[in-house]
């Protein structure tokens, strides 16, 4: 995009000639989406789809059929990461670069792929065609960190060494058909219920290959038990997760499940095994050309009784509001939902007085959960006192953070509890119109939401001439973090750049469409059914004094049990770490608490018992922010987490005000010299004085909060900074700063030799091996294959 | 008037706060003032005659708060927010300047430079002494304006067929072209000028004050050629029998006719300077032309032991005067020239007189003396190879000229036409009218404060059809690192409905202003160019 050329001869085609076929697409989706600006996003999503990049034939046949002129369409194509405008490769590789997945060295695993594809300069795509490499800001599967994705295909742990086992297991894998086979339970008599977790992390780590194969157990064996799906249960790093509920005994938990131990376990607690020894083997050989993790142990030591300590430890000091349910419901089941009192809290909401609902939530003291804590009750009265015929209501899914992933996980596992709190607020403020928006990057969670809104539609319980006469729809984002911020937001829903504006006026005065529109946070609406449904004062009774009811948090990083947890306000992010996530992971020791994403801080380890809320939290330089917790171990480099905050702040900039879209990018400059070994004693100064400014002077949220993760370092690891500026990273994290030697445990076994990609180990068996560090890339390959820790990294 | 009455016709275009009536009362600089609702803090401002300065603004349409140059205080509570965008409520106080302002002004102009790729001034101009305009003297030449030509010559250079001959030109030695096909002979351009031009000069009606200048070198000559032009007698002191000091012995060695001195000193003449020569001036006529004049400019070159009797402080190279004014202890005495510290370069003498004639000027008529301070000028150092066929664009690939006749004989009419024609055009077209300069010099911005990285390299690209005989006010030129992306231009093309226009491509800090779908200039600016150019706060956009 930045080589845009002015006069350019290689002129395409004049809009006449546009290809019959193509013609015909666009016709079909204009038709679809509409001809006015607002459609102009929703219709590059349906070209891209079509085309896998947009094809500039394509979008002018566009500006002919519709209002957008080409300035806009142009300009809204550039603004959006998801929009290509080259054509990419027959596959993409995802390399996930989120926090927990970054901490974990994504960044080499990303550059493992591009040495293996041979990529050079700008180029994303082979020279084959075939796969075009791209980083993304965070999968949502933080606790599988780090996280490769190819099509729709995810691994987890992969290591710079295993980039050529991933490659050839997907294309093995492609090669295969996969069995559609799904068993109908018909017998009257049912055993008992077996409950699959399909939230992202479980799908991701291969709980539809799970599905399938209990699915296949099942069928073969003609038991009557119950299969049902469930969203996320929370514990991510236990995924892939079933639950096996018989009708008699406790329900068992068994984690990490493999596809070939499902058979086992059904057997255990259902009929005794019947089939084939034969058929048996072809189901595990299927599974093991898949998976590619060869750390996968017995079905017996991972089966996991929910009430043993570590894991009732594990959700024991939660509780669950927004997640109420968790594990117990099918995320789209609408009967199911309404017989764990789903829809209540709506009933009653919808007898009362709209004010009184209004009140209701005031008393409460509900905050908005998408990181700034607005008082959702003020935000409710603003929008309420406005007149107007038209009022909008927007659910924000639009988590950027990237190393966050409860609303993904709230909007997978519990639409229709989102829905209704949304409901709620559409009648409290009279709301005639409700948008969900919602990553693109989210597909599952676009999936559940448009099946729930479907069946609600059918059942007349939403849209014009229901009772509560509102539509709801489902508005996709299409890449840009900014987004999140209300006000581009709504600009973005315009069919506009996700450019922020000043505020005053406030979307409740003049929001989408220049009408009073109310902003909340996924989080925050799944909290109003349960205010509703309790009263106010149990939600009081739960928190802090200034935070009241609880916050879900995506816990990942170097934590010995990662996933989404929902505690009350006011725990304290030591009991976080040590009671919930059952401490540092690998026996390490706690640095630090990276909260709050880019716009947050970081807490270090001797302020473990700052408690979590708004106040608090500020107080100590992070902030609530949408609910990323990051564990910081201290082998983190904190300079190198400052970095990669501000450089996905960066990133992300609009590049609408000059604070943010400049200052941003000089912090960046002076915080890669710093890293880069090339940091000068003034620099801290400097980056002091630019952050100060950035913070002051930026137009929206971004630009203000993006310093943050830079002071917060700063102000608790000084030495750190400073000690990269004399050219020492204390913890051998900075490339530039350190070297790879080999050490005496060495036993001369060539297996580093053999992954060295660029040759710099020589062959030398039964030898101690050396690194010529002039060709050595350090790529860390050699340390994660060597049986021995024979390589040291340390300081130049 | 609300300041969105005069958006586009685009669907965002309601009145703000939702149609009310009435006026809000607030305080601007403890001043109060009432406006309609709706207005901008900016908009208030301005009735009250303060000008906040911002340079994404422009009230054809919508604010877009790009700039963040326009921040003000919120006196509530000390926020700083943006006033071009934030209208006014009742009770507000707001304050448009104070140190933390000033702060977040500079810092945003210093951030806004650390990505503004471009120069001012053209190289030759900052490296003569006198800070001559050659770019413009070039294009008068290659236009066939001689006449003005000499006059731009003749702003900043008192002789300039003598310094045509004489001058080492500096500027010939950072031309941009040196490195390819030779400098532009600039030196010989500027003689051309002085020898061929014709310029009637009329001083400005007496101001009734008198100056007495000691020697009539270089430095003295160009100070009375300065102050005579302003209305201020100018009275020349010269020891020996002749005019020209240091440049006589240019003359003698054959580099320069005797009749191109005497040509241009009798000008000089003409316009009412009194020479009186051989008089030499000791401490006591010194005392007495203090008195007798309302200044004195001691510009008798390098100083005499009975000089350092005359009272004025003196160091190692001369006397002590103010680098900056050249005014000394006494306030009515100025020195200039090898009296301050000894040069043989003429051209920096010439330029001293006419800095000193400027402060002169201005203690005469009792303003501050601040002399000639140079202008901010952004500037990006030399040109890399790929770059040259950006710049050549304006141009066209020739060798340097060289005169047939030999360097005395000087360059022919055609040959003069030529050569200036080899001109890049490296000074920016808004060099008087540019925002991001007037507000870098206002705010004393350093350019290079944040400039930690390499620059971008620099592009030009033109509307097509363009010819270097055409007049300068034809077509448009696009420099895009220049461009401060305030995104003016992207709103006017919109709001006038230009088929393409320019548009954002791409987004965060790599993001540029382009034509969508690569579009030429010509297809983007098809009806509203010229205003759009004169729209750009920088020299990113202007008419060629």
């Amino acid at each position: 995009m930045s080589n845009s050329k002015i006069n350019t001869e290689d002129k395409s085609l004049p809009l006449g000639e546009v290809d019959g076929a193509l013609r015909g697409l666009i016709d079909q989706i204009i038709a679809e989406k509409g001809i006015a600006k607002n459609a102009l996003i929703p219709i590059l999503q349906s070209i891209q789809d079509k085309y896998n990049y947009l094809p500039e034939d394509a979008l002018k046949y566009v500006c002919e059929k519709t209002e957008i002129t080409p300035a806009q369409l142009v300009g809204v194509a550039g603004f959006y990461h998801q929009f290509r405008m080259e054509p990419a490769g027959n596959h993409i590789i995802k390399v996930c670069v989120g926090t927990a997945c970054h901490v974990k060295g994504a960044g080499r695993v990303y550059d493992a792929f591009r040495r293996e594809l041979k990529l050079t300069g700008k180029e994303s795509t082979d020279k084959s065609g075939n796969y075009t490499v791209s980083e993304v800001s965070c999968l949502g599967c933080c606790t599988l960190a780090p996280v490769v994705q190819i099509d729709d295909v995810t691994y987890g742990h992969v290591q710079t060494d295993q980039v050529n086992q991933v490659l050839n297991d997907f294309q093995a894998q492609r090669n295969k058909k996969s069995k559609k086979l799904f068993r109908t339970p018909d017998g009257n008599e049912i055993k008992g219920e077996i409950r699959i977790g399909l939230g992202s992390c479980c799908v991701a780590s291969g709980s539809g290959d799970i599905q399938k194969a209990v699915q296949e157990a099942v069928g073969s064996q003609n038991l009557n038990v119950r299969l049902k799906d469930v969203g996320c249960v929370g514990m991510c790093h236990q995924v892939p997760l079933v639950e096996v509920v018989p009708n008699e005994g406790d329900p068992i938990l068994y984690a990490k499940v493999k596809p070939e131990d499902v058979k086992n376990i059904i057997n255990k607690h259902f009929e005794p095994p019947t089939l084939l020894a034969k058929f048996n083997q072809k189901v595990g050989k299927l599974i093991d050309s898949i998976q590619s993790d060869d750390n996968w142990e017995g079905v017996e030591r991972y089966s996991i009784d929910i009430r043993e300590k570590q894991v009732s430890s594990f959700l024991g000091k939660q509780i669950p509001i927004a997640t109420e349910l968790r594990g117990i419901i099918n995320p789209t089941d609408y009967d199911e939902y309404l017989s764990h009192g789903g829809f209540k809290a709506f009933q009653k909401a919808f007898e009362m007085k709209p004010t009184a609902v209004i009140d209701l939530i005031a008393k409460s003291e509900l905050r908005g959960r998408g990181g700034a804590g607005f008082p959702a009750g003020s935000k409710w009265i603003a929008v309420d006192v406005q007149e107007s015929e038209t009022k909008y209501l927007i659910c924000n899914g639009d988590e950027g953070d990237p190393g966050a992933f409860m609303d993904r996980m709230l909007l997978e596992s519990y639409p229709y509890r989102v829905i209704e709190g949304m409901m709620i607020g559409a009648h409290a403020v009279s709301a005639t119109h409700c948008y969900f928006y919602i990553r693109a990057e989210y597909p599952l969670a676009v999936k559940r939401v448009n099946e729930a809104l479907r069946i609600l539609k059918e059942k007349n319980i939403i849209g014009k001439g229901s009772p509560l006469n509102v539509e709801i729809e489902i508005y996709q984002g299409a890449g840009a973090f900014v987004c999140g911020e209300e006000t581009a937001l709504l600009t973005s829903i315009e069919g506009n750049r996700g450019f922020p504006k000043s505020r005053p006026p406030f979307p409740a005065q003049r929001g989408l469409w220049d009408k009073p529109t109310l902003v909340n946070n996924t989080e925050t609406w799944s909290m109003v059914p349960y205010i509703l449904r309790y009263g106010a004062e149990k939600f009081t009774t739960i928190g802090s004094d200034n935070s009241k009811g609880t916050k879900v948090f995506a816990l990942a990083g170097k934590i010995a049990r990662g996933g989404l947890i929902e505690v009350p306000m006011g725990i304290t992010v030591g009991q976080i770490v040590d009671e919930i996530g059952g401490g540092v992971a690998n026996g390490r020791k706690l640095k630090a608490v990276q909260i709050g994403g880019p716009s947050g801080g970081c807490i270090p380890h001797w302020l473990s018992d700052t408690s979590i809320d708004f106040q608090s939290l500020s107080g100590v330089g992070a902030m609530m922010g949408s609910g990323g917790l990051v564990v910081l171990d201290e082998t983190d480099c904190m300079v190198d987490i400052a970095r990669y905050f501000l450089s996905f702040t960066q990133e992300e900039s609009c590049g609408k005000c000059t604070f943010c879209r400049i200052g941003t990018k000089r912090m960046l400059d002076i915080l890669n010299r710093i890293v880069a070994g090339k940091g000068k004693p003034d620099d801290l100064k400097d980056l002091e004085y630019l952050a100060d400014w950035t913070k002051k002077g930026s137009l929206c949220g971004l630009g203000k909060t993006a310093p943050n993760p830079v002071l917060s370092t700063l102000k608790y690891f000084r030495d750190e900074y400073e000690a990269h500026i004399n050219g020492v990273c204390p913890t051998g994290s900075c490339e530039a700063l350190i070297s790879y030697t080999v050490n005496d445990n060495c036993i001369g076994c060539t297996k580093c030799v053999q992954k060295c990609p660029v040759d710099a180990i020589p062959f030398t068996p039964h030898e101690k091996h050396s690194i010529d560090l002039d060709l050595c890339i350090k790529c860390d390959s050699c340390v994660q294959v060597c049986p021995v820790d024979a390589i040291t990294k340390g300081p130049l | 008037m609300n300041d969105k009455t005069n958006i586009s016709a685009s669907a965002n275009s309601s009145p703000l706060g939702g149609g009310q009536e009435g006026a809000v009362k607030l305080k601007i600089n403890n001043k109060t003032v009432e406006v309609p609702v709706g207005t901008t803090i900016l908009k208030a401002a301005e009735k009250l005659g303060l000008e906040i300065p911002t340079m994404c603004h422009n009230d054809e349409v919508e604010h877009f708060t790009s700039c963040m140059l326009c921040l003000v205080k919120d006196g509530e509570n000390g926020r700083l927010i943006p006033s071009c965008s934030i209208a006014v409520n009742e009770g507000m106080n707001i304050l448009t300047k104070d140190d933390e302002i000033k702060e977040a002004r500079r810092t945003s102009l210093e951030l806004l430079l650390s990505d503004h790729v471009g120069d001012c001034e053209a190289p030759c101009t900052m490296a003569c002494p006198a800070h001559m305009d050659i770019p413009t003297m070039n294009r008068l030449l290659a236009n066939g304006q001689f006449d003005e030509a000499l006059k731009v010559v003749k702003k900043d250079i008192a002789l300039p067929s003598v310094l045509g001959h004489i001058c080492p030109a500096p500027c010939e030695g950072v031309c941009r072209r040196k490195p390819i096909d030779g400098a532009v002979s600039i030196c010989m351009l500027k003689r051309f000028s002085g020898n061929v031009g014709q310029l009637e000069e009329i001083p400005a009606d007496s101001t009734g004050k008198k100056v007495a200048i000691l020697g009539a070198g270089p430095a003295g000559i160009a100070s009375a050629y300065h102050l005579q032009l302003k209305g201020i007698q100018c009275t020349v002191f010269e020891k020996s029998n002749q005019v020209g000091g240091i440049i006589l012995k240019d003359v003698e060695n054959g580099k320069l006719p005797q009749k191109i001195l005497e040509k241009e000193t009798s000008v000089i003449g003409r316009l009412g300077v009194d020479f009186k020569l051989d008089t030499t001036i000791d401490k006591t006529s010194f005392e007495k032309l203090k008195k007798e004049y309302d200044a004195v400019l001691i510009a008798s070159g390098s100083i005499s032991e009975e000089q350092k009797t005359w009272g004025i402080e003196t160091n190692t190279k001369g006397f002590e005067a103010d680098s900056q004014t050249y005014q000394t202890k006494f306030s009515n005495v100025f020195v200039a020239g090898s009296a301050l510290k000894s040069t043989k370069l003429v051209i920096r003498l010439l330029a001293q007189g006419k800095e000193a004639a400027e402060s002169i000027a201005q203690f005469l008529s009792e303003r501050k003396v601040v002399g000639q301070p140079l202008k901010f000028n952004s500037k990006f150092g030399k040109l890399v190879i790929p770059e040259y066929a950006q710049y050549l664009k304006e141009s066209e690939e020739k060798n340097r000229i060289e005169p047939a006749n030999g360097v005395l004989q000087g360059l022919t009419k055609e040959e003069v036409m030529d050569e200036a024609a080899r001109c890049m055009h490296c000074d920016c077209r808004k060099i008087t009218n540019c925002k991001l300069r007037d507000y870098s010099d206002e705010y004393h911005a350093a350019q290079k404060r944040f400039a930690y990285e390499e620059r971008k390299p620099v592009r030009k690209f033109f509307t097509e059809g363009y010819t270097q005989s055409e007049t300068i006010s034809k077509g448009i030129v696009y420099e895009p690192e220049k461009c401060i992306k305030c995104g003016i231009c992207v709103r006017l093309t919109e709001k006038y409905q230009e088929e393409f226009g320019f548009t954002y491509i791409g987004r965060g800090f790599d993001v540029e202003i382009g034509v969508p779908f690569n579009e030429s200039l010509n297809e983007g600016l098809k009806l509203v160019a010229e205003k759009v150019a004169d729209a750009c706060p920088t020299g990113s956009l202007s008419r060629k």
